[in-house]
């Protein structure tokens, strides 16, 4: 099965180097901690701590992180706005967002935004590390709730965009699949296709919904910046 | 024949005093918003009432030329007797002692109809030079203004035996003035009564008031004096009679009355005191709705910023700690069991902000909580979850009472069903059926007798009740060996559409909860 060409380098995960990654997180103690458990994982590495958005915007493009862990509550400029900017800005970087309470509209708002995965905060530091990963090389884990959303979205969208934007018939098969509890699995065996394959559908799917996304911030990006020059 | 100056007024219509008063009340009414429908309602069975009702059409009497023999045509039938060319019945013409240009005589005479008698037919013929206005018993008959016309007015039924009082002012711009007048009453018995214009009327001084009225005169007021008899002087005989239309006692209707317009004024007050208090009451429960609402909008806001923050704050403290602690040790067990009580804490809080908050009173953010829900309890058992949710529920309203007690519902149900079925597969259905929405818990494990499940297991009864509560019903089926289908069904009438304010309300600060921190929390 062929890997579907992203833009960046590939990740690669060693002792050697580790992944870089940068915080944008408002809370001291919430920051030193992350921060802490970060650095205590080997393959892991914490090089960027922003207090704000408007801070993110300005050291990650210079820093270059594999991936940034974002809070979505933060002052002035949401963790949601940041995330579609620096997508504008660094299209590679991988961000995901992290949530204190398990919101799955404003997960899907940042996963429209922009955002390749998301995390709650309150995730063991096991499973942090393996989640990380997945959500790094295989993009969010499709709840079912978030299924139903993103085919609702590109419905919502279907009359608007261009064809390359939007899903295929497979694709909103499996979205479908997935909004009524299906595993990736289940639904593997239900199409009789791969569980891999089931897997680069999904994050086919992301992509989509991050180049419409993508296209959308920019315009947004530009329009917000030229009445903020004074 | 002089030529006389013809100082025409047209006659206004005898109950015309009412409808001052009658237009006040109604603009009054009117001015009412609350009770307008009710006054429409009313003002327009008035309007039919009165425009049916007779109303003698003084204004325009016929008349008849008394040269030509043969009147008109139509006369002959309805007026029979009327108009006739006999002038027999007529007095002279009176006045005072003096005789003034821009004077005004007033006439008084009382008459009276025999005990007993019936008036078969009374005609009453009177003219002025210039003007006269002519009241019988206080009533005013008619007026006019043209000496060459004798006014006939047909008085049949207002004359009842007794005493009666005929009052005439006559008023006299220049020169020759005088009052002619005659009577006629024709008794059922054959008697006549004949009342004419002589000397016996008398002369009311000018300040007397209510004189139209007076039954006994004083001594004071002096008689007429007669200027000449009918035909002669300078009026000669009269070539026109004016035929006024029969007169009918008045009958004041019932809406014209005095007490009838208070009524009509208090009703109509009571009515927009009454809506008025209905208005206020239904905006303070509005007021009161919006409250709650902004209150729980508030409380969600201060768990999710504050209280989940905070805790969520432990939960990382504890794993720090944790790591900086040799694996095995006490103290780390320990550590660990804390940031795991910490997430329980987060995951009954994340239900908790589930309910509070007023933004998820849907139907949809119902069913996405309890699929949730269920994917989440379930993926810990040997139980698949299927989900079989209807798409676009998410703008009916599903208040928090219901959908707490159906989500509490369903997790006994899911909770029976993960205890006690054995089964591998469980659907979850959410579906709207009819007026109602539909939750089906459906596994396929081993089942069970209800009639006798009903008394050991308490689970089945607290469902039952729970929707009850709502108004809502709870089926189970299942027999051994065939699994479990538990059925919840809340019929809509139990809700409420969404009103059109919660958009409002909720617009900018709760549609799309900040995502911002508004202030910070050291």
């Amino acid at each position: 099965m062929s890997k579907p060409a992203k833009p960046g380098q590939p990740l690669k995960i060693s002792a050697k180097s580790p992944l870089k990654i940068a915080l944008v997180e408002d809370q001291p103690k919430v920051r030193d901690n992350w921060s802490q458990l970060i650095n205590s994982f080997p393959d892991l590495s914490c090089v960027c701590i922003c207090k704000t958005g408007e801070e993110a915007l300005r050291l990650i493009p210079e820093v270059k992180p594999d991936a940034v862990l974002m809070d979505i509550f933060l002052p002035r400029m949401s963790g949601i706005e940041c995330t579609s900017r620096l997508k504008a800005l660094v299209p590679d970087v991988r961000i995901i967002i992290l949530t204190a309470m398990n919101d799955e509209e404003l997960v899907f708002m940042a996963l429209e935004a922009g955002a390749d995965g998301y995390l709650l905060k309150r995730t063991k530091p096991a499973d942090l590390r393996a989640a990380l990963l997945d959500v790094l090389t295989g993009g969010a884990p499709m709840t079912s709730e978030i299924a139903r959303r993103v085919v609702e979205s590109f419905r919502l969208k279907a009359k608007t965009r261009d064809e390359s934007l939007r899903l295929s018939a497979r694709e909103e098969q499996i979205l479908l699949l997935l909004a009524k509890g299906h595993s990736n699995k289940m639904i593997a065996d239900n199409l009789e296709i791969s569980v891999d394959t089931v897997c680069h559908h999904l994050k086919h799917v992301f992509e989509k919904m991050h180049v419409s996304s993508r296209t959308e911030a920019v315009v947004r990006y530009m329009a917000s910046k030229t009445p903020a020059a004074s | 024949m002089q030529v006389k100056q013809n100082n025409f007024r047209p006659m206004r219509p005898f109950s015309g005093t009412t409808t001052g008063r009658f237009r006040r009340a109604t603009s009054c009414f009117f001015a009412m918003r609350h009770g307008a429908a009710l006054g429409l309602l009313v003002f327009g069975l008035m309007t039919a009432w009165s425009q049916s009702a007779p109303v003698p059409d003084a204004a325009h009497p016929v008349t008849i030329n008394t040269n030509v023999d043969d009147p008109a045509e139509p006369l002959k039938d309805s007026l029979s007797e009327r108009g006739s060319h006999n002038f027999s019945d007529m007095g002279s013409w009176i006045w005072e002692t003096n005789t003034l240009d821009r004077q005004t005589v007033r006439f008084w005479k009382s008459f009276e109809i025999p005990a007993g008698a019936t008036v078969s037919r009374a005609r009453l013929r009177v003219t002025g030079d210039n003007e006269y206005i002519l009241y019988l018993d206080g009533r005013e008959l008619g007026r006019d203004a043209e000496w060459r016309h004798l006014y006939e007015y047909d008085i049949t039924s207002l004359l009842a035996p007794g005493s009666h009082v005929l009052a005439v002012e006559v008023y006299n711009s220049s020169r020759e003035a005088g009052f002619m007048f005659g009577l006629r009453v024709g008794l059922s018995s054959g008697k006549v009564v004949a009342v004419k214009s002589d000397a016996s009327w008398l002369i009311v001084p000018e300040d007397v008031a209510g004189w139209e009225k007076t039954i006994e005169p004083p001594d004071t007021w002096r008689h007429a004096k007669v200027e000449v008899a009918f035909g002669s002087g300078p009026w000669g005989t009269m070539d026109y009679i004016d035929l006024v239309p029969p007169l009918q006692p008045l009958n004041i209707p019932f809406w014209k009355t005095g007490w009838f317009e208070v009524v009509l004024v208090s009703v109509c007050v009571l009515v927009s005191l009454f809506s008025f208090m209905l208005a206020s009451q239904v905006l303070l429960h509005r007021k009161e709705k919006l409250l709650l609402y902004q209150e729980r909008a508030r409380i969600a806001r201060d768990i999710h910023d504050d209280l989940g923050t905070r805790v969520t704050q432990l939960v990382l403290q504890g794993e720090v700690a944790q790591s900086e602690l040799p694996s095995g040790s006490r103290t780390r067990g320990q550590l660990e069991r804390i940031s795991d009580e910490a997430r329980e804490a987060l995951l009954a809080m994340d239900e908790i902000l589930w309910a509070i908050n007023p933004r998820r009173d849907t139907l949809q953010e119902f069913a996405t909580f309890v699929c949730g829900h269920a994917q989440t309890f379930l993926k810990t058992t040997p139980i698949q979850c299927v989900l079989d949710v209807e798409p676009a529920m998410s703008a009916v309203a599903f208040d928090l009472p219901f959908r707490r007690s159906l989500l509490l519902a369903v997790k006994e149900a899911l909770n029976n069903a993960a205890k006690h079925s054995g089964a591998t597969e469980l659907q979850l259905q959410i579906r709207r059926q009819g007026e109602g929405l539909t939750v089906v818990v459906q596994d396929n494990g081993n089942g069970f007798d209800p009639a006798q499940a009903r008394t050991e297991r308490n689970g089945l009864a607290n469902m039952a009740q729970r929707l009850n509560e709502v108004g809502g019903k709870c089926i189970v089926a299942s027999q051994p060996g065939t699994g479990c289908r538990v059925e919840f069904y809340i019929p809509f009438t139990q809700m409420r559409r969404r009103p059109w304010w919660s958009n409002w309300y909720s617009g900018g600060r709760l549609t799309k909860m900040p995502p911002v921190r508004a202030a910070k929390k050291k």
